[in-house]
């Protein structure tokens, strides 16, 4: 039985392998298809893992800002207090952000600028999306001058634990009252392939200072930014649901003055839908490439069809049933797909590792192979061989063997 | 071994408004063992009683039984099933499968009927038995037209079928080669009591057989033992 398979097998092989440049140019269809869909599918999965991060994190904590007309991202710390009074509100954080390299132009970019991120360590014990070290030790209570790194920002700035970085970076160009402090890096953080990779976490005290920095040399030393925070991060109990912080952030609205909570469904249904955009453009180019692949294996099969039908007629007048001759053909078929299926997939992922290989430090990376995509990209291909072979092996099914053996 | 009855067996086409009367109320027995020889000129019906033997054809009326079994009751899958333990086919043109090496050729039916695990010990017995042993790993188009006929005959053995259907075996070999065939097939007749219904042109083979059925426009004319004088 082993031998008829294996025979069976190379007789396929053999009858691929029959018309050399034909079934060439059939897989090559194929091939470019899931190179297409491998590619751009990476990409659209790296853009995914970027919104997943952001659902994650956005859908876990409401965040409150200053109310609509205010201009300026700029909120009393005590703002704090009346909301954790709110029914159903557990924890209350302050956080600033910066960018970490202002004046950097990023025309055209996939992923999250460099930015330095200042908020309560405490924080990560409540959020959703968990931040994690590689190295070191996270940010010790009550010090300055601390910083820990994310895992693309440290690459880009080629630091270890103990060593010193300038930030905000300053920029070739800046003008000579431009302010940096040195931070000393005290842990790095393992890749999340979301935001916080590109981020540069500083403790609150020091996120107020640079907060002062930012201020117009005018007011700056008329405001205690101790006072003050951008934003603020409000948790509910561990496990309430996003309705809930639904309700929670209708009801900061209702109970706390000059704060504008934004109910996280929103925050998230705008990451979601802006990943569906992108994934469905991706993913239907790459598509079309495949289904133009699969057309020259419909093409293809009939051919291969018309030119063994005396064997097809042989095969039946030996013992092969309709169902036979269609598992032959379909198998074929479903082969064809396969061999484009493991190139193309070959193909592209090479090209992604290496793309991803090449990528300048400090730039996010732009490919991301998943399971799902590899499973998706030669499930396709597998699938589409068998589909496209579905009428031509019908048609080879259902031939008179009569007819078929006297076929000149 | 193969017992066939043929009841009145029938095979009409339409061509246009007339209808074409290829097999026409045939009605005999073939016995366990036979050699017989099917004769008569072209478009008399013998191609298409071989295709009907050898439940390639359905009849428009009358009935086939072949070993007790009415095959116009079965559906197609048992008609496959019936073909593929029962029928051996020689063709002509030998139709063996360019992709396939000697041994895969001779091995071919093994992939649609069940058999022991003895298939391929048997496919390379019949080489051995057909003078093939040394070609086995060829390609058929690596082969004479004579090499080619003996694996299309060792190919409709492998099944063990107890009826086999030659279709002008020798048609397409020289005369040297078709006494070889004939000596063949004499001996799987003898040695393995395998029934032999041969559809033939020529002299030589229908002499060798031991029954000799002549058709004409779809009728049977004559129905004999076969005699030296007889075939002349």
């Amino acid at each position: 039985m082993g031998f008829a398979i294996l025979a069976y097998l190379m007789e396929i092989f053999r009858n691929i392998s029959r018309r050399k440049l034909r079934s060439f140019l059939t897989i090559s269809g194929i091939v470019i298809g899931v190179l297409a869909l491998t590619t751009m599918g990476a990409i659209a999965e790296n853009f995914n893992a970027l919104i997943d991060g952001g659902v994650k994190y956005f859908g876990s904590n409401i965040q409150i800002g200053p109310p609509d007309g205010q201009s300026a991202s700029l909120l009393p710390i005590s703002k704090i207090d009346e909301i954790k009074k709110v029914d159903g509100v557990a924890a209350a954080f302050p956080s600033y952000g910066f960018s970490a390299k202002p004046g950097a132009v990023n025309v055209v970019s996939f992923g999250i600028p460099d930015t330095i991120a200042a908020s309560d360590p405490a924080e990560n014990d409540w959020a959703a999306l968990k931040l994690t070290l590689a190295q070191g030790h996270p940010i010790d209570a009550g010090s300055s001058g601390q910083v820990v790194l994310g895992s693309t920002i440290d690459k880009e700035f080629k630091k270890k634990i103990g060593d010193t970085l300038d930030l905000p970076v300053r920029p070739a160009d800046a003008k000579p009252d431009f302010i940096t402090h040195t931070f000393t890096v005290v842990g790095i953080l393992n890749p999340t392939l979301t935001a916080p990779d590109t981020f540069a976490y500083i403790n609150v005290a020091d996120g107020q200072m640079l907060l002062k920095d930012s201020l117009p040399i005018a007011i700056r030393d008329q405001i205690d930014v101790s006072k003050i925070t951008e934003s603020i991060s409000v948790y509910g109990k561990p496990g309430t649901s996003i309705t809930d912080l639904d309700k929670i952030a209708d009801r900061i609205n209702a109970q706390v003055s000059g704060v504008k909570a934004t109910r996280p469904s929103v925050i998230v249904g705008s990451f979601k839908s802006g990943g569906a955009i992108f994934t469905g453009i991706t993913t239907a180019a790459a598509l079309l490439a495949l289904v133009i692949g699969g057309l020259s294996v419909v093409n293809t099969m009939f051919m291969a069809v018309a030119e063994r039908v005396r064997e097809i007629g042989l095969k039946k007048a030996v013992g092969a049933t309709t169902r036979h001759i269609m598992g032959e053909f379909l198998l074929e078929a479903t082969i064809i797909g396969a061999l484009g299926g493991l190139i193309g997939y070959g193909i592209g992922a090479l090209i992604t590792i290496i793309a991803n290989a090449t990528t300048p430090p400090g730039q996010s990376t732009l490919f991301l192979l998943t399971v799902r995509l590899t499973v998706l990209a030669l499930g396709f291909a597998i699938a589409l061989g068998a589909v496209a072979g579905i009428l031509p092996a019908w048609r080879a099914a259902r031939l008179d063997p009569v007819t078929a053996l006297r076929n000149q | 071994m193969a017992n066939l009855q043929l009841e009145n067996l029938t095979k009409h086409y339409k061509q246009g408004k007339s209808v074409i009367r290829a097999l026409d109320g045939v009605t005999l027995d073939i016995g366990d063992g036979e050699f017989v020889a099917v004769v008569g000129r072209s478009g008399s019906g013998k191609t298409t009683m071989l295709d009907m033997l050898g439940l390639l054809l359905r009849p428009t009326a009358g009935k086939l039984i072949i070993d007790g079994t009415d095959t116009g009751k079965l559906g197609d899958r048992d008609l496959a099933r019936l073909r593929g333990t029962k029928v051996g086919f020689v063709f002509q043109e030998f139709n063996l499968l360019p992709t396939l090496n000697v041994l895969e050729n001779v091995m071919l039916p093994l992939r649609y009927v069940s058999h022991g695990h003895d298939g391929r010990q048997r496919a390379e017995d019949l080489l051995e038995r057909v003078g093939l042993t040394d070609r086995i790993r060829h390609r058929a188009t690596e082969l004479s037209g004579g090499q080619q006929q003996r694996v299309a005959i060792a190919r409709s053995m492998v099944n063990r079928p107890s009826l086999i259907l030659l279709d002008e075996p020798t048609g397409a070999v020289d005369t040297e080669t078709a006494q070889q065939l004939i000596t063949l097939l004499k001996s799987l007749n003898e040695e393995d009591q395998v029934t032999i219904v041969v559809v033939t042109h020529d002299l030589d083979v229908a002499k060798e057989a031991k029954r000799q059925i002549r058709l004409k426009d779809g009728k049977v004319v004559a129905d004999e033992a076969v005699t030296p004088t007889a075939v002349a």
